[in-house]
């Protein structure tokens, strides 16, 4: 039965340096130097896992990115990771693992009764099986069908994992470092430019990790010593480049906690090669890997077979394996599917003692839940007992990442796998990749891509010549097998391990069509997971190719997209989470409303204070003491994240004048205007004050929420349409903050406030704009009012509005001065019946917010001409209304939508409610909203509904200026 | 005078082996637009796009075609636009070895010293709102920020540095 063992010399661990962890609850102890998977393995935990759909008993496969079964989740609580491939994880103190997909264990598992209906599990069962009885079958079986199968599970504790994002940039980036990559790393550096090398393990080196070869690990010694010791090199492990984008963008997760977006000037992929997996009857059965991954496991990790291994391969490449596990005291028989083997690849094996069967597959794997021995095919049907069994199928270069650009691959017959399309010219290739599989061709070819890559950059590569090491090599040989064995009937012969796809399941996706390769994945799952069928997807090519007949060129294959390997959603966040998700806006006066009770509220990005303390606990109850003391005695009020912009220049009166639909041309300086203006599809954009300072300066003012969008408006109309005008307009925004002061007693307020100045109505009426330096600061009073009452805006620079604030509050305190928030300041404009953000939603005309009487007749401005396209002009559109609540005891709200008295309750009725508020003057529930036909219907009763609440509550059309229609309180 | 306060509401500066983020007040900041005659007229030789020019103990930023921002005392400038945003916007100091990490790891700007030399500006964007930097000596930076935003912003570098200290 598979076991394995540490052997006591060798390989790269740190025996000395113990390293206990956990695996499923069990104490385990592996060495410095291990991966989770060589831990694992190393104490003989050969089933590890259940597999997707069947829940077939699985181990290991491979030692490295494409292992498709070794996902564990790992860590505990805000550290938990599902998903966590084992081959990738460095095994580090504490360290806890748990196998997925299998309850109560790998060994047991319940789910395992999936595999006796497996024979309807085929391709497509899921798709076929839930489609009915009912439209939305899908959607109700759907999260059940999940819950069976599938990988780890996200937790819900949060993350407590810190991550970081940094932006770097070189002239070279080289992607792995193999001898190809350590050979274009050095080469580059050496000649002078930075480079930053990746490497996705955590030891650089690549194959010659996986190498028993002396020579070799001496060679990479020294290329990395070099590396190190100049300055120009970043050297950069545990490293995935996740993803390529344009202009060389490359995304790297290093570690756990760091992405980094790296500029690259050119970029030398060296990434290597992964062993194919051959496809034949129970190639999953615990203990059948790849040759490759037994040769890593010995070599770099001490890990090997307890007694006897059976090499299946199509190639040569397997035969290292094979050596080197005789080496190492192991049993090893290849059975080789190729007639003829080389002369030199016979003398070897013979040289090391290995007994060879040609023309043999795999007939059956012996051994229920792992590995007990193999019945070999072919002339010698001979039966071995065995410990694993190493397939070798062949290498698939790592072409992933030269597609991300959207590069297809393109097949490669000397080597039976894709290799690279043409790359852009500041892109290359080196090695394995290009299926150059000799380690001294990979360190030529890499020198060589460097070369390109500086000459690229117009430099030149230094004189030193690059050591090579003193190996000879064996020309590999390769002769692809495409077809699937049949196997008897509900044998299982897997081409792609991590979703359960087997060659049946190919064939039969064939027979119904799904024949394009695309298609193929979808329906059958084929290549899909986090290995992203890394070993998987060229055999099922080859396959699907050969039922077609068609060259395997011809079939294509599916498009590689970023990442390359799985990244963790935390890692793509990075520090937006929490308070940093997103930026705060704050007013000059945050602060101050912060220490003074406020409560806030979102507006945008703006934090906004919403109500104070003093007025009452709740917002209810608070913003209309906030309202009473406006309209009975004065209030002020933070206005400060309005839109303010500066428009000057000797054209700025007639810019305003084009841009606003009334007449800015004549407004004279010292005076305000309050003014709305449109988008060029006729529809009103936004409205505000806009006072004129001088000749040639005015100060706009916007809504908040407009703020951006007209500054920005305003530029493209000078910049793109009247390139003529000799004017300039600023955002004023963070520079000036503003408070309102409002009600019966604030000129009194003013007067207190400002002492210096006559703020009597003859020298500041209505409109009226005065700027004054107070205790050496320009201050400029507005008279304005957004409430109905006799009120003023005080603007000043940023740094100083709070002390200015301070100042009226304290000297006004005797009137009974308090700050009113939001709340109160968007009541007392309904009541007062002023439009503001939410009625001014991008969809109404002027005449809709019964602006219409607004336009000038005489002048040309943004929109004139479409305002007054037909469907614009009718009599029936949905135009701005007051609202007065009819029933005492219930309530107005909000978004209710509006039907006649006698309409039946249904659909988007004749208009909804856009802003509602309690009356402290009327003593009721007051709203404006938009309505079929607006005021013609004054006076009618109507229906406001709420579903979402189910509530329907009757309320009349009234004039939406509820207080004041005469103006003698604003006139006061 | 009237009491300037700070955008930062009290918030200390963050200080570790060597590494200091602080908000750097009380500097004069001019907006000047106009056209190239009139500025050269008002200002003397122009900088160009990402370069800084001391001149006249004022520093001068081309920050637009035809827009120059001026710290310090500005001029006089017969047939420009002058805008005042010293309340508008909020500075910070950068400062020490692992100033550029910080940055680099808020913006994708190249920092490296051969990249970015004293005397350099970019502008760009930190933590979604526009920031002009400038390298004002080998391990000093300014960073002028919306004085809304500046809270967020600096919080924002703060938190930066936290990960350059972790990584």
């Amino acid at each position: 039965m598979s076991a394995f063992r540490r052997i006591g010399t060798g390989g790269r661990i740190d025996r000395g340096s113990t390293i206990n962890f956990k695996y499923d609850g069990r104490k385990l102890k592996g060495f410095a130097g291990d991966t989770l998977a060589s831990a694992l393995l190393a104490n003989n935990k050969v089933i590890i896992g259940r597999s997707f759909k069947y829940h077939r008993p699985r181990g290991l496969i491979s030692a490295g990115v494409e292992e498709p079964n070794g996902l564990f989740t790992i860590g505990r609580g805000k550290l938990e990771q599902p998903n966590a491939v084992s081959t990738l994880v460095e095994l580090s103190p504490g360290l806890e693992a748990r196998s997925q997909n299998a309850w109560p264990s790998p060994r047991f598992d319940v789910m395992a009764v999936n595999q006796l209906f497996s024979p309807i599990f085929g391709a497509g069962f899921y798709y076929k099986t839930f489609v009915g009885p009912f439209k939305k079958s899908w959607m109700f079986y759907e999260p059940f069908i999940r819950r069976a199968a599938g990988l780890g599970k996200t937790t819900t504790a949060g993350d407590a994992q810190r991550h970081d994002m940094r932006n770097t940039f070189c002239d070279l980036l080289v992607v792995g470092s193999g001898p190809a990559g350590l050979a274009a790393a050095l080469t580059a550096a050496r000649a002078g430019v930075s480079v930053v090398l990746a490497e996705q393990d955590f030891e650089f080196g690549g194959q010659i990790l996986s190498s028993s070869d002396p020579k070799l690990e001496a060679w990479r010694a020294l290329s990395l010593a070099a590396l190190q010791s100049l300055p120009n090199v970043r050297l950069l492990k545990s490293a995935t480049v996740a993803g390529i984008y344009d202009g060389n963008q490359v995304v790297l997760a290093i570690g756990a906690g760091t992405v980094e977006s790296l500029r690259a000037k050119t970029i030398v992929f060296a990434t290597g090669a992964v062993e194919r997996p051959l496809v034949f009857t129970d190639n999953d059965r615990p203990g059948v890997m790849l040759a490759s991954a037994l040769k890593t496991y010995l070599n770099r990790f001490a890990v090997a077979p307890a007694k006897r291994a059976v090499i299946i391969a199509n190639n040569d490449s397997a035969y290292d394996a094979a050596i080197d596990l005789v080496a190492q005291g192991v049993g090893v028989t290849v059975a080789d599917v190729r007639v003829t083997i080389s002369g030199a690849t016979m003398a070897r094996a013979a040289a090391a003692g290995i007994v060879i069967f040609p023309s043999s597959g795999i007939g059956q794997i012996i051994g229920a839940k792992q590995v007990e021995g193999v019945k070999l095919a072919g002339p010698h049907g001979v039966t071995i007992e065995c410990d694993v069994v190493g397939m070798s199928g062949g290498w698939s270069p790592l072409v992933h990442l030269t597609s991300h650009g959207g590069v297809k691959p393109v097949y490669d017959a000397n080597v039976a796998g894709f290799v690279p399309g043409k790359l852009l010219s500041s892109q290359f290739a080196a090695g394995a990749i290009v299926g150059e599989f000799s380690t001294l061709g990979a360190i030529r070819d890499g020198v060589a891509k460097a070369g390109a890559a500086l000459a690229v950059m117009r430099k030149s590569v230094a004189s030193q010549a690059l050591a090579v090491p003193d190996i000879t090599e064996v020309a590999y040989a390769i002769e692809p097998s495409s077809s699937a064995p049949e196997g008897k009937a509900g044998a299982k012969a897997f081409v792609d391990f991590q979703n359960d796809v087997t060659a049946k399941d190919i064939r039969q996706a064939h027979q119904e069509g799904y024949v394009s390769v695309e298609h193929l994945k979808r329906y059958t799952t084929l290549g899909m997971g986090t290995d992203q069928g890394k070993a998987s997807n060229v055999n099922a090519l080859a396959m699907m190719a050969s039922l077609r007949g068609l060259n395997i060129e011809k079939a294509g294959t599916t498009t590689f997209r970023p990442p390359f390997a799985p990244l963790t959603v935390g890692a793509l966040v990075g520090r937006s989470t929490g308070q940093h998700f997103r930026p705060t806006r704050r007013s000059p006066l945050h602060h101050w409303h912060e220490k003074n009770g406020a409560t806030f509220i979102d507006a945008g990005l703006w934090k906004r204070a919403w109500y104070y303390g003093w007025a009452g606990k709740t917002p209810e109850e608070a913003y209309i003491k906030e309202m009473e003391l406006v309209r009975h005695s004065v209030g002020l009020s933070d206005v400060s994240t309005l839109g303010k912009i500066d428009v000057q220049g000797p054209d700025a009166a007639e810019f305003l004048n084009r841009v606003y639909v009334n007449g800015f041309a004549k407004l004279p300086v010292g005076k305000a205007r309050y003014g709305v203006m449109l988008n060029d599809d006729g529809l009103v954009l936004d409205d505000g004050t806009t006072s004129r300072i001088s000749d040639t300066q005015f100060y706009m003012t916007t809504t908040t929420a407009q703020a951006g969008e007209v500054m920005s408006w305003l530029e493209y109309l000078l910049q793109c349409h009247w390139t003529d005008l000799k004017v300039h307009v600023a955002s004023l925004t963070d520079e000036w903050g503003g408070m309102a002061l409002s009600g019966p007693k604030s000129r009194e307020a003013l007067a207190l406030a400002f002492p210096d100045v006559d703020v009597s109505t003859a020298a500041l009426p209505y409109m009226g704009v005065k700027d004054i330096v107070f205790d050496g600061v320009v201050v400029r009073l507005m008279r304005l009012s957004f409430s109905g009452e006799l009120a003023y805006e005080i603007h000043c620079p940023a740094n100083f509005t709070t002390a200015l604030w301070q100042h009226v509050l304290k000297v006004a305190a005797p009137l009974g001065i308090k700050p009113y928030g939001l709340e109160a300041l968007a009541s007392l404009r309904i009541e007062k019946g002023h439009v503001a953000g939410l009625e001014l939603d991008h969809r109404n005309s002027l005449d809709d917010l019964g602006l219409g009487k607004m336009a000038s007749t005489t002048k040309p401005f943004v929109g004139s001409v479409l305002r007054k396209r037909e469907d614009m002009m009718s009599p029936e559109r949905w135009s701005l209304v007051g609202l007065e609540l009819l029933e005492a005891d219930k309530k107005l709200r909000g978004g209710s939508i509006l039907f006649a008295a006698n309409d039946e309750i249904k659909g988007h009725g004749r208009g909804y409610i856009t802003s509602v508020t309690w009356s402290v003057d009327l003593q009721r529930f007051i709203a404006l909203g938009l309505y079929k036909g607006g005021l013609k219907h004054e006076g009618e009763e109507i229906i406001c509904a709420f579903p979402l609440k189910n509530e329907q509550v009757k309320a009349r059309i009234v004039s939406p200026h509820f207080i004041d229609r005469e103006g003698t309180r604003l006139n006061a | 005078m009237l009491d300037a306060t700070s955008a930062l509401g009290g918030e200390a500066p963050f200080e570790r082996d060597g590494l200091r983020i602080a908000e750097a007040p009380g500097f004069e900041l001019t907006q000047i637009a106009g056209a190239e005659t009139d500025l050269v007229a008002a200002l003397g030789k122009l900088p160009a796009f990402g370069k800084a020019l001391e001149q006249g103990g004022r520093t001068l930023f081309r920050v637009a075609p035809s827009q120059f921002w001026v710290v310090g005392h500005a001029p006089e400038a017969k047939g420009c636009f002058l805008t005042s945003l010293s309340s508008g916007r909020s500075r910070f100091l950068v400062e020490g070895a692992a100033a550029r990490d910080v940055l680099a790891s808020c913006t994708a700007i190249d920092f490296s010293p051969a990249a970015f030399k004293p005397g350099s500006v970019a502008m760009t964007g930190i933590h979604h709102t526009p920031v002009l930097i400038h390298c004002v000596s080998e391990y000093t930076y300014h960073v002028y920020a919306m004085r809304s935003f500046a809270l967020s912003v600096y919080e924002w570098l703060c938190d930066a540095a936290e990960g350059v200290r972790s990584s």
